[in-house]
């Protein structure tokens, strides 16, 4: 019951989040120069083919009015037509988006998995050389812009070492994708580092708070040695806070697959955003910023769901 | 089971003694001694109560005791259990003992249990740390273990995590790891210090018939005299890291030889407890005497919205009158602090009507509500959370001057300032220091300063003592009936402390659940209550006096069961 | 990547308790004792200064021309006059790297210290105002999270060219929404201390209880949360020149050497990319890790 309520009010929480999104996108839109028309039409175009075609496209209506057919398009899973690619928005992302989402999910699997023990082994080693070696590595991998780092991957393991190509899988289905997986290692290194990173941090900060709770002196008194405390209890108390930071760093992991996707030409939603940009392509940019954050609060709601199916306090709401 | 059964693995001779153990801290500013040459001996079946104030250094003698000294600590001397030396024992070597030769009961039961693991496999966890048993045999013995300490419905309890269980509970929980392997030695830090009294008698007497059982040593780390006088066979006294005096409970308690332990029995505040059996005098409550200064009618206070809202207080009354103090006492959760707040403005109710001198306090705004508030002082439990770190002693006790005499010039400022930190008998030397610099007796006069700075008519104080020392409490309490007959304000006084509304307060209002249970004089609510809750909670007070006490727990526990929660609190 | 919280940053899973700074008189002095025997936190520090006299004391040492082309020397490796080579119009690295610096540098720490301060005033008005005020105020931020930054920051270049102050004002504005929930925790912790709430019993005004209690209380917060979100800024600027957003030529920052320099990259010539990533790499390591130490040294979380 209480589990049901909380989630309605999630869920509710989240839509009242998207509609302020679908608020600032419509007014990107309509922050463009000369409107959407002038983008499209290009600027040798005459005030009156504007004016026909803001006509055309219902743009000269009061700005309350258009918000409402905006909205109304959206529930219909419209996003407009690409001005380049006569293409519709929605399909368009609809072939784009489940690219994008194994290399963001691929990225963050690796990236956790190789965080977390790390994070629990600088806190079991804190303030020992290992830990501020590792420290100092994931400064240096937080402060790498992502395509720097992926032009030193490209070189290295393109050039000096021929082990991995240096285009992502081109293949059109997901099937394809993962069957040119030799393809995808780079891209999801690079996706990943930033991640390990941080969450080695996160970790490594939430291990050594759990290690100075009351509850590892009780365990340290009833005889169970610091390996079994560890991993009984540090780890899963550990990892509660830091899945809870896993809803907040979504955005973070979209954000990157832009630019990964763009070093190595993998035709995910990143890409198509990319070109779009270079083409001013205002309807598919902007689906695409409404569909990415869309999924991000998705993301971060899944997030807040895991977090309570790990910590039972959470469930019972009296955390 | 007897207590040959269990006696046969500990050879003769004590189980626990400490030879000339020393440890020292090694902290930012230096090597900080704690304990100096401590020597004690348990024997079989004994309970040793090792009493002293904060910093005293017992609680670090328990760690040693179990070999749990944190890292920045090193220990000389010798500390044996069983005849195993721990000093200078490897990790490895000292988790094989820890939990089976000796095992410890926490101060902090909310705290103590991993908090995402069922509480039957953390007893389970530490069944298998020392025998090899299956995970299921294993499994058995831990809802068999919260049986026996009085945990209803063990089998479904063992599924529980630790924040379904109440902090009794918990306790019990803690108490059911620490005996799981039988264990010749059982430490317990302040056990019963984070429970409600009721509370504590039943953990307390769990702990002694476990103890007597199985011949168990107890070391009963506390500063509460009353739980000494309860449940030890011996005492030794602690100051400054050294063992002063030791002895029976008898001689120590009642003819203490060493200065300190006088003095340390003297601040104890006394329950005056009615002989057991004894008439009730004419009950009633005597009529106050001046102008009401405070007035609670009917009010309810429900916290949240839907079906999580907490009713935190219903239909409470309550008046406070020009001059005298009330005390408002009740266990946590009574809703004794809420009722304070809302007396102070801090908490609206949802029904009923709160009045501050005589005028309705929800319907004052603007200039004349806060004309209506400077006369009112405040004080509050925490010392550290109650002053602002950043600053100094006499900007701390200055701020109500900046928000209710702004006109003031700042050396007619400075001098109220001193003056007033002179009547709380603070050095005027201490107005340029930082809270930080100050302890916590300090502290609690700093804003005890800061409350009377505008000479108010009403002083609320909730808890104002309870975080402090005895020594400290008293000195404290001195000097607020002081400043009360000088100046004549009225106080209501919250506490959980029933010895010290006792002494305190001339009239005493006792909450349970929300609700006013019973109000009266405090002469006679306190020693003749008028409802079965009072008069359970004023049985529950361990008084420190071993024979009385002795009495007045047997009379406790032949009174009815019915009244009793069996462990249900 | 950038816009992100930092490790030790979790907005909402701050454990109460633990006063929030050893803050304060001989506080400070000890918070500043504990930050010089950090000896990752000292050395940020140092290259920091480095790169900030580097940057705007070194061009004073070392003129070089950074406006006009010089094509009779382009695409010279390291040695000689030009002790880092030059890139393919001419200009010298060397030269570049400072005049670049100054953009990055400038750019960043105004970006960042504003996002600091737009965080700070609607985290702390929501923490205050608590109730429905709060609860509208963090949807607007969890939508602000919600749209990532560098999705924002493509279309605005799809938009327009802006110069150095809209760019300023641009990442400010994408990059407060981390610090409001950071400042928004610490203001809930803080006023339901016991000295707000005996302030507010006695009758004292909600703007005594900011301006004096809960402010400067938030301060440490704010200095900690304000060095990682220059760190965050300085890299952001670098994304933005790879985005097509960047401070036009013959301007430049260090992420525009760096992503004009990419392709050259592939043709050997290595000393147009490795000088600037280094820069980015070192400073914004430099300015994470004084994060770091501050925030250990005025606990601002935990001692960690």
């Amino acid at each position: 019951m209480a589990n049901l309520l909380y989630l309605i009010r999630r869920v509710l929480q989240a839509v009242v989040v998207i509609l302020i999104v679908t608020v600032v996108v419509f007014c990107l839109l309509h922050a463009l120069p000369g409107g959407p028309a002038r983008g499209i039409l290009g600027p040798q175009a005459t005030a009156q083919q504007i004016a026909q075609f803001n006509h055309e496209q219902g743009l000269d209506k009061p700005l309350p009015v258009q918000y409402v057919y905006y909205l109304r398009t959206l529930l219909h899973g419209d996003l407009g037509t690409s001005y380049t690619l006569n293409e519709g928005v929605s399909q368009l992302i609809a072939q784009r988006l489940p690219k994008t989402l194994v290399l963001t999910v691929l990225s963050a699997v690796v990236g956790l998995a190789l965080a977390v023990p790390l994070g629990m082994w600088q806190a079991v080693r804190r303030n020992k050389p290992t830990d501020y070696v590792i420290t100092t590595l994931s400064f240096v991998a937080y402060s790498t812009p992502v395509y720097f780092l992926g032009l030193i991957l490209v070189l290295v393991f393109t050039q000096l070492l021929p082990w991995f190509p240096s285009q992502a899988p081109q293949g059109d289905s997901l099937g394809q994708v993962f069957a040119d997986s030799n393809a995808l290692v780079l891209p999801v290194i690079a996706g990943a580092t930033s991640m390990v990173a941080v969450f080695s941090r996160y970790m490594r900060a939430a291990t050594l708070e759990n290690l100075s709770e009351d509850y590892v002196r009780t365990a340290r008194a009833g005889g169970s040695r610091q390996r079994a405390i560890l991993w009984r209890h540090v780890f899963r108390n550990s990892l509660t806070p830091v899945v809870a930071m896993l809803g907040y760093y979504v955005p973070v992991l979209f954000g990157g697959s832009l630019v990964v996707e763009q070093l190595f030409n993998y035709p995910g939603m990143g890409l198509l955003f990319w070109s779009a940009a270079q083409s001013s392509d205002y309807p598919v940019l902007l689906g695409c910023v409404l569909v990415i954050s869309v999924a991000t609060v998705v993301g971060t709601l899944l997030a807040d769901i895991l977090q309570r199916i790990i910590d039972p306090r959470v469930k019972a709401g009296t955390s | 089971m007897t207590t040959a059964e269990k006696t046969t693995q500990a050879p003769t001779g004590p189980i626990l003694r400490l030879t000339d153990l020393g440890v020292t801290f090694t902290t930012e500013t230096g090597d900080v001694p704690a304990v100096r040459g401590v020597r004690l001996d348990i024997a079989p079946g004994e309970t040793l109560a090792l009493v002293g104030e904060s910093g005293s250094g017992k609680s670090t003698v328990a760690l040693a005791a179990m070999g749990l000294l944190p890292g920045n600590a090193r220990a000389t001397g010798s500390a044996a259990v069983g005849g195993r030396e721990l000093i200078g024992t490897p990790e490895a070597e000292l988790a094989g003992l820890r939990g089976r030769a000796a095992s410890m009961v926490f101060q902090e039961p909310a705290t103590a249990l991993d908090p995402l693991t069922r509480i039957g496999a953390q007893i389970a966890e530490v069944i298998r740390n020392h025998r090899t048993l299956p995970a299921r045999e294993a499994a058995r013995e831990a809802v068999e273990l919260l049986r026996r300490v009085g945990i209803p419905d063990p089998e479904q309890r063992a599924t529980a995590f630790p924040f379904q269980l109440s902090g009794g509970q918990r306790q019990r929980v803690v108490i059911a790891m620490a005996i799981a392997n039988s264990p010749s030695l059982l430490i317990a830090d302040e056990p019963t210090t984070a429970l409600d009294v009721t509370v504590q008698a039943e953990i307390l007497d769990l702990l002694r018939s476990l103890a007597a059982d199985a011949g168990t040593g107890v070391l009963l780390v506390t500063h509460n005299m009353g739980v000494v006088a309860d449940f030890a066979d011996r005492v030794a006294v602690m100051l400054e890291g050294e063992i002063v005096e030791t002895g029976t409970v008898e001689e120590v308690l009642l003819r203490p030889r060493h200065a300190y332990t006088k003095r340390l029995l003297g601040a104890v505040p006394r329950l005056a407890v009615a002989e057991p059996g004894a008439a009730p005098a004419g009950a009633g409550e005597t009529p106050p005497a001046g102008d009401e200064v405070v007035g609670l009618r009917e009010v309810s206070v429900r916290f949240g919205r839907g079906p999580r809202a907490v009713q935190a207080l219903s239909d409470v009354t309550l008046t406070v009158h020009a001059g005298e103090t009330v005390g408002l006492v009740g266990e946590s959760g009574s809703g004794k602090s809420t009722a304070a707040r809302v007396a102070l403005g801090l908490v609206q109710p949802s029904a009923g009507s709160v009045s501050l001198f005589g005028t309705d306090l929800r319907r004052s705004r603007g200039r004349a509500r806060r004309a209506l508030l400077a006369g009112v002082g405040v004080v509050l439990q925490d010392p550290v959370a109650s002053l602002d770190a950043r600053m100094s002693v006499a900007e701390c006790v200055a701020e109500p001057l900046y928000v209710h005499r702004g006109r003031m010039t700042s050396a007619e400022r400075r001098a109220r300032v001193e003056d007033v930190l002179e009547r709380v008998r603070l050095p005027r030397a201490l107005a340029n220091r930082a809270p930080r610099e100050l302890s916590g007796g300090q502290r609690q006069r700093v804003s005890l300063a800061r409350a009377l700075v505008l000479e108010p008519r009403l002083l609320v104080a909730d808890e104002p003592t309870s975080a402090l020392d005895v020594s400290v409490q008293a000195a404290v309490l001195e000097v607020v009936s002081e400043l009360q007959d000088e100046f004549g304000f009225a106080c209501l006084f919250v506490s959980h402390d029933l010895a010290v509304v006792q002494h305190f307060a001339q009239r005493v209002v006792v909450m349970r659940a929300g609700r006013v249970e019973e109000r009266g004089s405090t002469a006679t609510t306190l020693l003749h209550p008028g409802t079965d809750y009072t008069r359970r909670l004023v049985a529950a007070v361990p008084v420190p006096d071993p024979v009385l006490q002795r009495r007045r727990r047997a009379a406790r526990q032949e009174a009815p069961a019915a009244g009793r929660t069996a462990a249900g609190e | 990547m950038s816009a992100v919280l930092q490790p030790g940053q979790a907005p909402g899973v701050r454990p109460p308790g633990e006063p929030a700074a050893a803050a304060g008189r001989s506080g400070t002095r000890l918070a500043l004792r504990r930050f010089a025997r950090n000896r990752l936190a000292v050395a940020g520090l140092a290259v920091v200064v480095f790169f900030l006299l580097f940057c705007f004391v070194g061009p004073l040492l070392y003129s070089t021309d950074q406006t006009h082309t010089t094509l009779t020397q382009v695409n010279l490796p390291p040695g000689g006059a030009h002790l880092l080579g030059t890139d393919a119009v001419g200009h010298d690295e060397l030269g570049r790297l400072m005049f670049g610096g100054k953009v990055s540098l400038l750019v960043g720490l105004a970006a960042g210290i504003l996002a600091t301060v737009i965080g700070t005033l609607w985290g702390s008005a929501a923490g205050y105002a608590g109730g429905w005020v709060d609860a509208a105020m963090m949807r607007v931020v969890d939508a602000g999270i919600a749209i990532p930054a560098l999705f924002i920051l493509l279309v605005v270049s799809a938009i327009s060219t802006p110069g150095i102050a809209g760019l300023i004002l641009i990442l400010g504005l994408v990059s407060w929404l981390v610090p409001s929930r950071l400042i928004r925790a610490e203001t809930l912790t803080l006023k339901n201390r016991d000295y707000i709430l005996t302030l507010r019993a006695i009758g004292g005004t909600h703007s005594r209880a900011i301006a004096r209690h809960i402010l400067p209380n938030s301060v440490s917060t704010i200095v900690v949360a304000a060095t990682f979100q220059v760190a965050d800024a300085i890299l952001l600027v670098a994304y933005v020149s790879y985005l097509g957003l960047g401070v036009q030529p013959p301007s430049t920052d260090w992420g525009g050497m760096l992503s004009s320099g990419l392709t050259a990259a592939y043709s050997g010539r290595w000393w147009l990319i490795v000088p600037p990533g280094l820069a980015i790499i070192l400073v914004v390591c430099a300015f994470n890790a004084i994060g770091d130490g501050l925030r250990d040294a005025f606990d601002v979380r935990g001692r960690g």
